[in-house]
């Protein structure tokens, strides 16, 4: 999957997710149902600082320059990142492009 | 992807239940626990459909919110009642009292055990199941039923 870095991203309305004990917790609903058996991920300290921003307003772009910033990280290295987290999670439809 | 797959439990497992089920779907999980034996067993997966699609009726078995434990718990529906549900697990000793409508989180409508299926118990005989938990004589002849499997399982080992 293609993702480009002028592409805005947010979570999609098939996505239960919830902050439990410090961590975010994702369930995608699949054909009607949330599968808390086999179907529940968490995101690593950088997946949760990527996740937090994909708000549906601002472009990936915008996003690597906000988290360089903010962990002073060279912005390369986060493209990666990003390109890598919003390409898996689009693939498991827990991204909508907007 | 980072992270990877969990378990989730207690106030955590109810907190998603009624937020999956807020959006109209059904979620699965694994049973913990005894009180459902023999039908529901330890570590079963249990499918549970939201309420509102329709109302859990006496037979059913529904996931609910203890009033006093706040725990989630997966017991039968044995009747319907002025402000709410009398429920009891197959096999626990007593009924869990009256619990409000607003208590009950859903209706299991799936029960898997290794991977298949288990039909038993979610059927036309849930009504048989309801109405003998209600009069205390199903636990009597599942202890009977179980006595007299065992000599079998002896005599043809697999």
């Amino acid at each position: 999957m293609t993702i480009s870095l002028d592409a805005v991203y947010a979570v999609s309305d098939d996505v239960v997710a919830r902050e439990i004990e410090g961590e975010i917790i994702i369930v995608p609903l699949v054909a009607g149902i949330g599968d808390l058996e086999d179907e529940l991920f968490t995101l690593n300290e950088t997946g949760r600082a990527i996740w937090d921003k994909l708000d549906g307003r601002r472009s990936l772009n915008e996003i690597i320059k906000e988290l360089s910033a903010e962990y002073q990280a060279p912005p390369g290295e986060l493209e990666a990142d990003v390109l890598g987290l919003v390409s898996e999670l689009a693939r498991r439809r827990m991204l909508v492009a907007v | 992807m980072p992270g990877g797959v969990l378990s989730l439990s207690g106030l955590a497992l109810q907190e998603f239940l009624r937020a999956v089920l807020a959006k109209g779907a059904s979620f699965r999980f694994k049973a913990r626990g005894l009180s459902m034996l023999p039908f529901i067993q330890d570590g079963d997966v249990l499918t549970v459909a939201p309420s509102p699609a329709r109302r859990p009726r006496p037979g059913d078995v529904a996931a609910f919110c203890h009033p006093e434990t706040r725990k989630l718990v997966v017991h039968r529906v044995l009747a319907r009642r002025n402000g709410g549900y009398l429920l009891r697990g197959d096999n626990a000793p007593e009924s869990d009292g009256l619990i409000s409508f607003q208590d009950v989180l859903g209706r299991v409508t799936r029960v898997e055990r290794d991977g298949r299926e288990v039909r038993l118990a979610l059927g036309l005989e849930r009504r048989l199941i309801a109405f003998l938990s209600r009069h205390n004589l199903l636990q009597p002849l599942i202890f009977r039923a179980s006595r007299m499997l065992r000599p079998l399982k002896r005599r043809c080992p697999v």
